[in-house]
């Protein structure tokens, strides 16, 4: 290859990434704005609430935390999200190994009964839902909604932990039942650490998506004990002197836990996020 | 990723032809106490999606030919009254026209940006993490969040929008994007467009991992422009992707709620109601709750078939072996 040539080929890749790193500040350049609207003196918000990283304080994070109560917001996050995961992870495991790897007559009924929450939207069911909570004495409860949170999770869950028992060999329970294992035993002992990357990718894919939950949280947290930040920065949206320096902090406060664990843990979330989204 | 994307594939109609295996290969205790544990290990997640899920939506269903405003005990029936209304009033027309042009231009930009973004990253080795990870980031973000900041952007007087437009000298272009009724919509679209962007570039940029290069390099050789290689071999690969990715956006635009809700809520004037929305309002805000449920039963019913025939799609490409 001739030295021309190679020169022309790197410029044109050097222009390519030139290309690719403007259209990646373009994509987070909200974020940006976010974190440079937050850390401005309340002088500054009022002036130049958008104009980029003109001053630095403390204060709208603080106002938001102390003032906004999103130290309580973020912990009802937590407390509505983590659960909910769990809930999600155990049952799907459970549901996905005796879909694909424990036969028994009218299984398949059961299965499609699981997976008719692919389907069927949450809008389609919410409004009776929230009647039904009432009656139960579930709404504004931890307990309602995490269950909530979790029904709507498992059809997906279910129906992607079973492909992941049913790519395991047939030889692998063989061989254990003939060493003595009981069925119980094959299941935790023998499947279970096969497919913990299925479970750490639905794991992470199902926290985010109940962290990001706006509508559950709406509806069923009526008045607003254990609201989380996405309702939680709704409301202060809403208030009727929208303060944007607090605005920004809160903002942040809720993106930030979900920045941390989608860089922290890319490959899982953009594999959960992409096959889940066949859910509607 | 490879891996999970035929995931959902490997479909329904297996667990009956596993059980007919089984039956002749297994001994009758094994086969008594996987049944067994089976139905332990299901139990839990059955109770759940029937008190969550089925016996709501068989209510849904129950609501829908009622006239129930959230306190009487016995409504009474009205058959398809709420449907007939459905059918006659205006606001709910308007609204399913909002969720077409959501659909539509909620479908075409991310297609046709995200694979240009993948074009673009496509085979330039160092930095291709980076850019995933930038591109995708708005994806995993919250809707509310994302409403919040994209109003700053879109604020009238010192909002980035407008000002870039002064700095290039499109002054008469500059207006509130948001409080417009002629512009509200395509404003909160292209928020959502922004978001979609990051998810349609990844699975087209695992797609084309699967694009011979050789053939590529051979029209290349043969003097196709960039525009031929697209048109006649790229695109032909990649395009089971294309009709998966266009049914889940599809899918996913009848049903659209949480961006609109925070970031117009409907307004201005109705301007950017959809039919997400306007069910809302009617059940939560004018008790109108029967009205509110057939509308939303409304919404199941126009996506159902578009979810089944993904379902169907994305059994056919496991088959051929497409991974995506």
């Amino acid at each position: 290859m001739s030295s021309e040539r190679m020169n022309r080929r790197s410029r044109a890749a050097l222009g390519r990434h030139g290309l690719l790193i403007a259209l990646s500040l373009l994509m987070v350049f909200p974020i940006v704005l976010t974190i440079s609207t937050t850390f401005k003196t309340s002088e500054d918000v009022k002036v130049n609430p958008f104009g980029f990283f003109s001053s630095f304080s403390w204060e709208n994070l603080s106002n938001a935390w102390n003032v906004g109560n999103f130290d309580a917001y973020l912990l009802n996050s937590f407390l509505l999200s983590v659960p909910s995961t769990l809930i999600v992870v155990i049952l799907s495991t459970m549901g996905g190994y005796t879909f694909a790897r424990l036969p028994f007559p009218g299984r398949t009924f059961l299965f499609y009964l699981v997976i008719v929450g692919l389907l069927v939207p949450f809008f389609a069911y919410m409004i009776p839902l929230y009647f039904q909570l009432r009656a139960m004495g579930l709404l504004d409860s931890l307990v309602g909604v995490n269950l909530v949170l979790a029904s709507t999770g498992v059809s997906f869950g279910t129906f992607f932990m079973r492909a992941f028992f049913a790519d395991l060999p047939a030889e692998l329970d063989q061989a254990a039942r003939i060493d003595g294992a009981s069925e119980w035993q094959i299941f935790l002992r023998v499947m279970l650490p096969l497919v913990t990357s299925g479970v750490g990718a639905l794991a992470v894919f199902t926290f985010l998506q109940n962290w990001n939950n706006f509508l559950v949280p709406l509806l069923y947290i009526p008045s607003g004990e254990y609201r989380p930040l996405t309702t939680g920065l709704y409301l202060f949206l809403g208030g009727r002197t929208v303060d944007i320096g607090p605005l920004a902090a809160g903002t942040l406060i809720t993106i930030l836990p979900v920045i941390v664990l989608f860089i922290a843990l890319q490959r899982q979330v953009t594999q959960g996020f992409i096959s889940g989204a066949v859910k509607g | 990723m490879t891996q999970t994307l035929q995931t959902p594939a490997t479909q329904p109609a297996e667990p009956v032809r596993r059980r007919k295996r089984r039956r002749t290969d297994v001994p009758e205790v094994t086969a008594k106490a996987q049944a067994r544990l089976g139905i332990a290990l299901v139990t839990p997640l059955l109770i759940l999606t029937v008190v969550f899920l089925l016996f709501p939506l068989a209510n849904a269903l129950y609501y829908a030919f009622v006239d129930f405003n959230g306190l009487d005990p016995t409504p009474p029936w009205v058959g398809a009254d709420n449907f007939t209304e459905l059918a006659q009033d205006p606001d709910v027309w308007a609204a399913l026209k909002n969720n077409v042009i959501w659909i539509v231009l909620g479908t075409i930009a991310p297609l046709a940006i995200g694979l240009v973004y993948a074009m673009l990253v496509w085979g330039i080795g160092r930095g291709g993490a980076f850019y995933r990870v930038m591109f995708f980031l708005p994806y995993v973000l919250p809707p509310v969040a994302v409403g919040v900041v994209w109003g700053w952007i879109y604020e009238p007087s010192r909002g980035w929008l407008n000002k870039a437009l002064e700095a290039v000298g499109l002054d008469g272009l500059t207006r509130g994007w948001l409080g417009d009724p002629n512009t509200a919509l395509y404003a909160v679209l292209a928020t959502a467009i922004w978001a979609t962007i990051g998810f349609v570039f990844v699975i087209f940029l695992s797609a084309l991992r699967n694009v011979d290069v050789d053939i590529v390099d051979a029209a290349l050789l043969d003097g196709a422009n960039w525009l031929q290689r697209l048109r006649y071999i790229i695109l032909p690969q990649i395009m089971p992707v294309f009709l998966m990715v266009t049914t889940i956006t599809l899918i996913g635009g009848f049903a659209v709620f949480d961006i609109i809700f925070v970031m117009t809520g409907g307004g201005p004037a109705d301007a950017t109601e959809v039919l997400g929305t306007y069910a809302y309002s009617n059940a939560f805000q004018l008790n109108r709750i029967s009205y509110g449920t057939a509308l939303a039963l409304v919404i199941m019913v126009l996506s159902i078939p578009f979810a089944v025939g993904l379902n169907r799609l994305q059994r056919r490409l496991s088959m051929q072996g497409t991974t995506a």
